[in-house]
């Protein structure tokens, strides 16, 4: 084939060219740490890497949403659970004003004991959390209870989306706890108690017992709900930050780049270069040889 | 028998026919670097006159050495590789548009908004998480806004570069017609046109990069076909031009100077004026509908379940998106007004029973994020809006291998025309040394001729 000097400048140049493209995009793999610098390095990629950020950016924010519905599931077991203490203490109260050898003065006073229990415990079921009045249902901008004992909430669970199949309910329920939805008015029954020790009446006072256990075991009950549920979103906060891990792998399996690997063919490549250089060098000298 | 004064003749062609030869290479030399010139050789003949044998030299001319075949098939490969460079770094931008990998991409933003339901799901009546819900949502849909914008913008640049890409193949073919002419009428007086031949050859590639070429040689210098049609027939050149049709693809028309125009389009297969229209009429366009069809599918499915819920002001039946219709989706996509600058207004409850601290609506709202609701209801939109990076960036991938495909076969073939056609510089050096020596030699003939005579003249 017959070589002239215009295809000699052309190759340098077009294979210089290549060189430099290719060093330019080894360069940016290395620095960025990308293995595609752009989309259509690796369609397929791009695509999986697209749709892995999204998962993965939902998993992130399921995760603080647990997060946020387990402080709220938190706070109303630990407030169910000195709810119950008062309980306990109102119990006491009964037993003692059952007591034959009390007289009026000391049931009034147990009776004045019994009434800062019950407003104690009123404080308790108006307690807030992050989204509100933690017992009220759905009326999270309304006091569960108002100062009568009576439920102005509902009992409506709140539903948050944490991932899975269907929205979960995570919420406390003041109606099931507190209220004869569950059972027993507790406020109700408080206030009979009180009653019945202002007004010295002994019977009153030991029948409050019974209803007292009753209380009691319905608060329990749904403080072991409301735990199950804490322990439920731990497991999906477990499960979310697993899964996060898991996709942050797979995103740095597809969309990484080698750091050895994109250093070696970075330095391999500027040897290139240089060779080619002082290739190309020789190549265009060669015409030389007539001038001299 | 030769006589003495026969020799001094012979000596004088030989030197004349030398010198001819140290100026073509000359020539040569001179234009080593010039783009489309085609080397010259000098083409020396014995002189014959009449039956006696007189061995005298004479050059008849020059001969532009090329190949009308591999310059036809240049023309093709540059036209070619003209289109699909053109396409490919028209599909650039698109591309971008699509790369996410800093997060701040369309994709980022639908995330963002089906996180934000998730988030409201938490905590339904803070106002600052309602606001977090709507500041999702206008983020989304000026995304959209900006992305079906870009789309639009690349359409209607690429229209205008199809425009002057058409004035410039019209002008083009009118210099080749000027140049057959000027051909024809310097053959016609007994030039070579050589340097003509060299300027149209050049002017006829810079019209292959512009649109798909063909060029066949006829009496009156050359027929040139453009998009399957005849642009230059000898000294007439004919006009190309463009409108749009009513699917608003570019359409491509050929008429004789004040003729009808025929519509040529489907013929179009290479130049720059064929990259615009692919990278125009058929990536951008497909792109931008399904940008459409995509927004509109996600933007309903989230209407339809923000419709069936209250706001905190214990309204519903309100959307969330203003969503256009037809062809026009992604420009005009925005927060509808019952909500913007309305937290209230966001329906997270699904009763007006249940307010404010209703969440199952917004739970809802969130689980569409993965429930399939985009493209027939077959794709979820994180999915989808995956297939539509993926798409894009097999669309890019495609073309830039069609590139280096066509820039490979455009490089062999200049290099084979080259091989043919270009200057040597080594080769010339040789020329030039040969024809030097010969000179040397034939003015020793004239010395001794002269020398001879002399004698001759002194005996007398």
């Amino acid at each position: 084939m017959r070589v002239t000097d215009g295809m000699k400048y052309a190759d340098v140049g077009r294979n210089l060219a290549r060189i430099q493209t290719e060093n330019a995009e080894a360069s940016q793999q290395a620095s960025t740490g990308q293995r595609l610098t752009k989309p259509s390095d690796d369609p397929i990629a791009a695509a999986e890497l697209a749709r892995l950020r999204a998962s993965l950016s939902t998993a992130v924010n399921r995760r603080q949403v647990v997060q946020t519905a387990k402080s709220d599931a938190d706070l109303a077991e630990s407030t169910l659970s000195q709810v119950t203490e008062l309980l306990g203490r109102a119990r006491e109260l009964a037993m003692q004003g059952s007591n034959d050898s009390l007289g009026p003065d000391d049931r009034t006073a147990l009776s004045n004991e019994a009434r800062s229990v019950r407003t104690q415990m009123l404080g308790l079921a108006n307690a807030r959390g992050a989204k509100g009045y933690l017992f009220s249902g759905s009326q999270t901008d309304t006091t569960a209870f108002d100062t009568n004992g009576v439920f102005q909430g509902d009992d409506v669970p709140q539903t948050v989306d944490i991932g899975g199949s269907s929205p979960t309910a995570v919420s406390a329920s003041g109606a099931m706890a507190f209220t004869s939805a569950g059972g027993r008015d507790v406020f109700a029954d408080l206030d009979t108690l009180a009653t019945a020790l202002a007004n010295n009446d002994r019977a009153g006072t030991a029948a409050s017992l019974d209803n007292l256990d009753a209380n009691q075991k319905q608060i329990t009950s749904e403080r072991a709900r409301v735990g199950l549920v804490s322990s439920k979103l731990e497991t999906s906060d477990n499960v979310l930050e697993q899964l996060n891990l898991d996709l942050s792998k797979r995103q740095n399996g597809i969309g990484a780049a080698d750091p050895f690997e994109a250093y070696s063919k970075m330095s391999s490549l500027s040897q290139s270069l240089e060779r080619a250089v002082a290739v190309s060098r020789q190549v265009l000298d060669s015409t030389n040889y007539w001038r001299s | 028998m030769a006589s003495l004064t026969q020799l001094l003749y012979t000596a004088r062609d030989a030197l004349s026919a030398q010198t001819y030869g140290v100026n073509v290479t000359g020539q040569n030399l001179a234009n080593v670097n010039t783009p489309g010139y085609v080397r010259r050789e000098a083409v020396l003949e014995t002189r014959a006159l009449g039956t006696q044998t007189t061995g005298s030299v004479v050059a008849t001319g020059i001969r532009r050495v090329t190949d009308e075949f591999l310059e036809r098939r240049q023309l093709d490969a540059t036209g070619l590789n003209s289109a699909a460079s053109e396409h490919d770094s028209r599909l650039q931008s698109l591309e971008a548009l699509f790369n996410d990998s800093s997060g701040t991409g369309l994709g980022t933003s639908l995330d963002n908004l089906y996180n934000s339901f998730a988030s409201l799901s938490a905590n339904p009546s803070d106002t600052t998480v309602r606001q977090n819900v709507l500041s999702a949502a206008d983020g989304f849909s000026q995304k959209v806004r900006d992305t079906g914008d870009t789309i639009a913008q690349s359409r209607a640049d690429l229209l205008q570069d199809a425009q002057s890409t058409t004035d410039q193949i019209n002008e083009q073919a009118q210099a080749i017609a000027r140049l057959n002419t000027q051909i024809v009428a310097a053959e016609a007086q007994g030039g070579d046109a050589a340097d003509l031949k060299d300027q149209r050859k050049q002017v006829l590639l810079g019209l292959a990069s512009l649109v798909d070429v063909r060029a066949i040689t006829s009496g009156s210098g050359i027929v040139v076909q453009a998009a399957g049609t005849t642009l230059v027939d000898g000294t007439e050149a004919r006009k190309l031009s463009i409108d749009l049709g009513t699917d608003s693809k570019i359409r491509v028309f050929a008429a004789r100077e004040g003729g009808t125009p025929t519509e040529v389009t489907k013929f179009l297969t290479g130049g720059k004026l064929a990259g615009i229209k692919d990278a125009r009429d058929v990536d951008l366009f497909d792109t931008g509908k399904k940008l459409d069809e995509f927004v509109f599918d996600v933007a309903t499915s989230i209407n339809q379940q923000h419709q069936v819920g209250f706001g905190t002001d214990g309204v519903s039946g309100r959307n969330l998106f203003d969503v256009g219709t037809g062809s026009d989706v992604a420009r005009v996509f925005k927060v509808s007004s019952d909500v913007a600058g309305n937290p209230a207004a966001i329906a997270a409850s699904g009763s007006s029973a249940t307010l404010p601290g209703g969440s199952d609506n917004a739970a809802a709202l969130s689980k569409l994020s993965s429930a399939p609701v985009v493209f027939g209801n077959t794709r979820s939109a994180a999915q989808a809006y995956g297939d539509m990076v993926g798409d894009v960036a097999q669309r890019r991938s495609n073309t830039e291998k069609m590139m280096q495909q066509r820039e490979a076969i455009s490089a062999q073939l200049e290099a084979m025309n080259q091989s043919m056609s270009g200057v040597s510089l080594d080769e010339e050096f040789v020329n030039l040394t040969k024809f030097q020596r010969a000179y040397e030699a034939s003015s020793k003939v004239l010395t001794t001729a002269d020398q001879l005579l002399q004698e001759l003249i002194q005996r007398v």
